[in-house]
């Protein structure tokens, strides 16, 4: 049941890859006319970096056979070079990886071990002041910007913290420049961040478990779960919530796919070294071929991260595999 | 009557407020369910009949609520008891199957684990033993393969198996009472049949004494020993199933008889739908509920509400007409 | 043989018994406008937008009479007054400049932004949803894996690389959200297509001979206008929250115009001894995408085909 589901997901996911790739190539192709001039004027570059860069994206051979080519590199983990420097793309990708994923994955985390016990004391407990401030939270977190309440706490917990004498939280970077590097120099550099990011997720998680709980609990089986004699805690636990989840196993499904992507602006903001803060330095620098070979990666990294996910509906709720 | 009544409701009220006024759902309901013995309650939707045994088994949501009245099973007041002490009744003593087995068992367990669970729940079993009993008890309802099914999830059952998983489910215990909430109506005419088959089979084996609601006539004339007629939230009728329904003793027990078609009735004569409507629950006729619909209503019938009364040889109806001896098989005639 | 041409088909109207159970009935449109109005909170909402936008559009009006502020003409004289001194209710910037009127200009681009990428996204998507969910069959295959591709990149990847291509403006801005956000909706009207292509009405008005584009436009998109309207409710937040983040990025609208994304960039330094620089376009941007928040809830409660029967 399940491999067969799978196996048809897979082959879904292929047209897309292959869109993305083209959508890569095509982009960088016909943006090549603009860049390509652009490298002659850059002081930086001797001609013979300039030559290598035109041979490396082998720009005088056919357009089915760049595609090819870049194809390949892609299946290859390939994902060109830069052209300020001709360093690799996949390096970068791979310092910087851990990185992001350390931060969303500590977001999501945090967003689902919060978001439960609160949705299930909202539904619990409706109509109490717990409820309402969760209205509130969670109506307010969707039209909070990210950049703007990272900037608050850092100007909070960093600089005022530190001017008042307090502990203070570090603004900038995965851990200490110097001295640093231990779990707990690395946790407390996480805080800020993943607090910030895991905030939507927290504001908009708790209110869906919430009202997918209420759903549940007026549900049949629920009655029957009653009738049996059971305990409401083990009916909420074990009967309601395990079927209130599902749309929070989807939820987080739904973000999976922008583990790697997700963070970019937290990463600016708290200058955390991931790889949407490369693709935006790189930017900033006119480095195309790097922005274009990560945000490829990421894409990627959609389509897979989609496929992780349809695997988690699965495996939650059986009734998904016959699809 | 001969021995104490296993289960007795004693004048139960049971309300809804709701945006357009109070609805008394359960209004003055009393009823003894003798051990062993079947009992059917037959009324509309809205008549209270599902309401009834929830609040029996003390299951209503708020804002639903018993107000008045007392439910005695085994003598103890089910009412008063705490919620603790209840959810040792519920499951164990009294057991309660629901309408639509689909809905009604949770899809994301597999069938033997929720059959299983009041072992696990009340007798304190380990999920192995219970998934053992679970077996054994398929078994008994005439599930086929039963070790493959317990293991399959409700969605992979047939309409017909997942009831009888729901009847099993509510037998595990070996429960004194099983109350039976339109076990059939979901279900396919012939699966029906089958279910209702099995019902028999299940109180000739366990012995168990059994509440059936429904709206359908022939399920209670196949199954039930006495029958309960509900409407508008009160016991309009009540009485032997074959007696009630040779002989009804209200003029809406009298309706529902005549607007069904029978093989035995003269072809010639057209059926007799009952006419209106069932009524609002925020606002009932006044005197008799049924007065607007019935078709030998005098002028006592709208002002008085007319109290269930022994008619004797067991039988019991709440209405003026008959109280005063009259036969409405015989006043059928006069309505032409 | 009809003689006189065949009376043009009307919607199905849906119609339901009014809120209080009485009275005749009243059409869908109405009734869940009247919902609307009835939400309080919804209504605040909605009529704060259109005062914001007033606002907005009447921007030099406005710092020509009320405030008599240039938004960009700097006065180094004025730096960094708080607010509350005269002439400069909400203070100045590092430049001298008054905030308010920065604020007002910067309503202007991102409510400017803001529905004209809702413009573009609603049409661009619902005529792909609307082909996909009609035609079905090849054109809906290739749609759709369009669709999928364009999804996968994510989002703010693409605006940084589109927006190094291209030098931002307002219409520039609004093209490059618009040019990944359209998927989402195409996505959604198929999805409404789809559970209203087998309705009966359709049947019916298929079997009269309607062609493609009528059934399409005339059918079709209103009744799948519901979605649209709430999704564009929702989404015009959205937008103003990534054209925001882009501007502070440094990637959007550039200086000396104002837009509350990147006076928040300008004024972060001078958070310590001048916060109001940082809180005040920051909440400016939280209360107008919360309005839209809660208009678009509103709309989408008012028009729940679900609530219909109470």
């Amino acid at each position: 049941m399940l491999v067969p589901y799978m196996l048809r997901r897979l082959l879904a996911a292929i047209p897309v890859f292959i869109g993305v790739t083209l959508v890569t190539f095509l982009v960088m192709h016909f943006t090549a006319g603009s860049f390509i001039p652009g490298l002659d004027l850059n002081p930086g570059l001797k001609p013979q970096d300039i030559a290598r860069i035109r041979d490396n994206l082998g720009l005088d051979r056919p357009l089915y056979v760049q595609y090819a080519t870049w194809l390949w590199g892609i299946l290859h983990l390939d994902f060109g070079r830069s052209l300020i420097d001709g360093t690799t793309v996949t390096s970068h990708i791979f310092d910087r990886l851990p990185n992001t994923l350390e931060l969303t994955s500590t977001a999501i985390l945090l967003g689902v071990l919060i978001s439960i016990p609160l949705g299930v004391a909202g539904a619990v407990r409706r109509g109490s002041k717990l409820d309402h401030a969760m209205t509130v939270l969670s109506v307010g977190g969707f039209a909070v910007p990210q950049f703007w309440l990272g900037l608050v706490l850092i100007l909070m917990f960093s600089v005022q913290f530190h001017a008042w004498g307090l502990p203070w939280l570090p603004s900038s970077g995965a851990y200490s420049a110097f001295d640093g590097g231990d779990l707990l120099d690395r946790l407390t550099h996480l805080v800020l961040p993943a607090t910030v990011l895991s905030f939507f997720y927290l504001s908009q998680w708790s209110r869906y478990i919430r009202s997918s709980l209420v759903e549940a609990l007026s549900l049949d089986y629920v009655r029957t779960a009653r009738a049996k004699g059971m305990g409401e805690r083990r009916v909420v636990y074990v009967h309601a919530l395990r079927n209130a989840i599902m749309p929070l196993i989807t939820l987080i499904g739904l973000e999976l796919p922008a583990l790697v992507s997700g963070g970019l602006i937290v990463e600016v903001v708290f200058g955390w070294p991931g790889i949407g803060r490369l693709a935006y330095e790189r930017a900033l620098q006119y480095d195309y071929t790097t922005v274009m070979g990560t945000t490829t990666f990421a894409a990627l990294l959609v389509v897979l991260g989609n496929l992780v996910a349809d695997l988690l509906y699965a495996v939650a709720d059986p009734r998904i595999r016959y699809l | 009557m001969s021995s104490a009544p296993l289960l007795e409701v004693r004048d139960l009220h049971t309300q809804f407020p709701t945006r357009d006024g109070v609805v008394n759902a359960v209004d003055g309901v009393s009823f003894q369910l003798q051990p062993h013995e079947t009992l059917g309650i037959v009324g509309e939707s809205g008549s209270g009949k599902s309401v009834t045994v929830l609040s029996v088994m003390r299951l209503l949501q708020p804002p639903g609520r018993i107000t008045g009245g007392q439910v005695l099973y085994r003598g103890r007041d089910l009412t008063r008891i705490s919620e603790p002490e209840m959810r040792e009744i519920r499951g164990q003593e009294i057991a309660m199957i629901f309408q639509d087995p689909m809905t009604s068992l949770n899809p994301v367990y597999r069938a033997g684990w929720q059959v299983g669970e009041p072992l696990r729940l009340h007798r304190g079993l380990d999920l192995r033993r219970s998934l053992q009993e679970a077996v054994g008890m398929f078994r008994k309802v005439g599930i086929p393969e039963p070790e493959e099914r317990v293991r399959a999830y409700p969605h992979e059952l047939s309409g017909g198996m997942r009831q009888r998983a729901m009847i099993a489910m509510g037998l595990t215990t070996a429960p004194s009472v099983l109350i039976a909430d339109e076990p059939t109506t979901a279900l396919d005419v012939t699966i029906q049949a089958q279910i209702l088959e099995l019902l028999k089979h299940v109180r000739a084996t366990f012995g168990t004494a059994t509440v059936l609601i429904t709206h359908n006539l022939g399920v209670v004339a196949g199954m039930c020993e006495r029958v309960l007629v509900m409407y508008a939230g009160r016991v309009v009728e009540e009485g032997p199933t074959d007696e009630v329904f040779s002989s009804p003793k209200h003029p809406y027990t009298w309706s529902l008889l005549r607007s069904l078609p029978r093989l035995d009735s003269d072809e010639r004569k057209p059926l007799r739908p009952i006419e209106g409507m069932p009524p609002d629950a925020t606002s009932l006729p006044s005197g008799c509920a049924f007065h607007p619909r019935c078709p030998f209503a005098v002028d006592r019938c709208l002002s008085e509400a007319p109290a269930l009364e022994p008619l004797g040889s067991g039988r019991l109806a709440a209405c003026w007409v008959t109280q005063s001896g009259k036969d409405l098989n015989q006043a059928e005639e006069t309505l032409g | 043989m009809i003689d006189q041409p065949v009376a043009d088909l009307q919607l199905a109207e849906v119609e339901r018994p009014s809120p209080r159970g009485r009275g005749k009935p009243r059409p869908y449109v109405s009734e869940s406008w009247l919902r609307l109005r009835e939400n309080r909170f919804g209504t605040a909402a909605g009529l704060l937008i259109l005062a914001l936008a007033v606002v907005a559009a009447a921007a030099p009006l406005l710092s020509g009479l009320v405030t008599h502020h240039d938004p960009t003409r700097q006065d180094l004289a004025a730096q960094f007054l708080p607010p509350g001194r005269a002439g400069y209710l909400l203070g100045a910037d590092e430049l001298g400049r008054d905030t308010l009127t920065r604020l007002i200009y910067g309503a202007r681009v991102s409510l400017g932004i803001g529905f004209l990428t809702v413009a573009i996204m609603l049409t661009v998507g619902s005529l792909v949803g609307l082909s996909a969910g009609h035609y079905g069959g090849v054109v809906d295959g290739l749609l759709m894996r369009l669709v999928d591709v364009v999804l996968a990149f994510p989002a703010v990847f693409l605006y940084i690389l589109m927006a190094m291509l291209f030098r931002p403006s307002v219409v520039t801005l609004s093209v490059i959200i618009a040019s990944v956000a359209w998927a989402n909706i195409a996505r959604l009207v198929r999805g409404e297509v789809l559970t209203l292509a087998n309705r009966d009405f359709m049947l019916a008005t298929r079997s009269l001979g309607a062609g493609n584009a009528r059934l399409m436009f005339r059918h079709l998109l209103p009744n799948a206008l519901p979605v649209l309207i709430v999704a564009a409710s929702l989404y015009v937040g959205q937008v103003i929250l990534i054209e925001a983040a882009l501007d502070f990025l440094g990637l959007g609208i550039q200086e000396p115009t104002a837009s509350w994304g990147n006076m928040l960039s300008n004024s972060q330094v001078y958070f310590v001894h001048s916060a109001w620089l940082v809180v005040l376009p920051g909440l400016c941007i939280f209360v107008t995408v919360l309005a839209t928040n809660i208009f678009g809830n509103a709309v989408r409660d008012a028009f729940d085909p679900r609530l219909r029967l109470k």
